[in-house]
């Protein structure tokens, strides 16, 4: 089953995400952490989600781009955080997809899906923002919003998290 | 305590007026701490807490002193984390700051209301 959890920044989706892998029982947890750690703030952050998830038995796999290319048990529970990074990482890092994201990062997922039971995915919100921009982060916006209309397409259940409240876009969902 | 969220502009003032017709707002743009904990209600509640980062202060533990001090406040705040993740480092912390405040506000919350396009929706009913 492929879910996907998405939100605005702050919005407790990571949290849901991870008692949502809690939720499937026992079986291993492996936890795909797409977050590149290129300055204090990032290494901050991905402390903190450290913190957050230790006492909840996950197993950390780093993956910065290349999806599809993991290696993963098919008994496992897998959460995938966050979209964001990943897109971003195989737009700009050397050695990423840069103009085939969408296609990789879909197959990637698709990959994902035929190897494992559980899937869930948390991606991100970034599209109400005041400001337009253009260039690159335009692009950005557009692949991730492509990347997040299909991977909702491919899903069982998706679901918008307002301040830790779960809204179901897609799928009834269990409520945690 | 009440928590009502939505974006900029979608009627949540309104909303709010509308619903709690006569009680007392403090504005989160010019009330004091103290303000906001003796008042019924506040709106502009994210601008409030943006001043308060900008002073130094820490805001992740309004919550606690609201649920303490002044248990049945109404709270009208923007929801500011969907766009794209700001360049400026004051603005990142801001917009994390207030998705943390409002959802430690948000489990404590008897009641969470959701304003789009003027039509408020209660997505919480403890």
């Amino acid at each position: 089953m492929l879910t996907v959890v998405t939100g605005g920044s702050g919005s407790g989706k990571s949290a849901y995400a991870e008692d949502l892998l809690l939720s499937y029982g026992p079986g291993e947890r492996i936890y795909i952490a797409t977050m590149f750690p290129f300055d204090e703030e990032s290494h901050k952050r991905i402390a903190r989600h450290r913190d957050m998830r230790r006492d909840k038995g996950f197993k950390t796999v780093e993956c910065y781009t290349g999806l599809d290319k993991l290696d993963i048990p098919s008994d496992a529970h897998v959460l995938l955080e966050c979209m964001s990074n990943l897109v971003a990482n195989e737009m700009f890092q050397e050695g990423g997809a840069g103009g085939q994201v969408v296609g990789a990062v879909i197959d990637g997922i698709r990959a994902l899906q035929r190897s494992v039971a559980q899937i869930c995915v948390v991606t991100n919100e970034i599209f109400s923002g005041s400001q337009s921009y253009d260039g690159e982060t335009r692009l950005y916006q557009e692949n991730l919003g492509a990347i997040n209309c299909r991977i909702v397409e491919m899903a069982d259940v998706a679901v918008e998290v307002v301040y830790g409240i779960p809204l179901y876009i897609k799928g009834k969902g269990e409520k945690v | 305590m009440e928590l009502i969220v939505g974006g900029a502009y979608q009627g949540k003032w309104r909303y709010a007026q509308e619903r709690f017709p006569h009680i007392v707002w403090a504005d989160g743009e010019t009330c004091t701490l103290e303000g906001l904990l003796q008042a019924e209600g506040v709106y502009r509640f994210h601008i409030f807490l943006d001043r308060q980062m900008r002073q130094g202060e820490e805001v992740l533990d309004l919550p606690g002193l609201i649920m303490e001090q002044n248990p049945g406040l109404v709270i009208v705040s923007d929801e500011v984390g969907y766009g794209v993740v700001p360049v400026d480092a004051h603005e990142r912390a801001f917009r994390e700051a207030v998705g943390r405040v409002c959802c430690q506000l948000a489990q404590s919350a008897d009641r969470v209301h959701r304003v789009v396009c003027g039509i408020g929706t209660v997505i919480r009913d403890a």
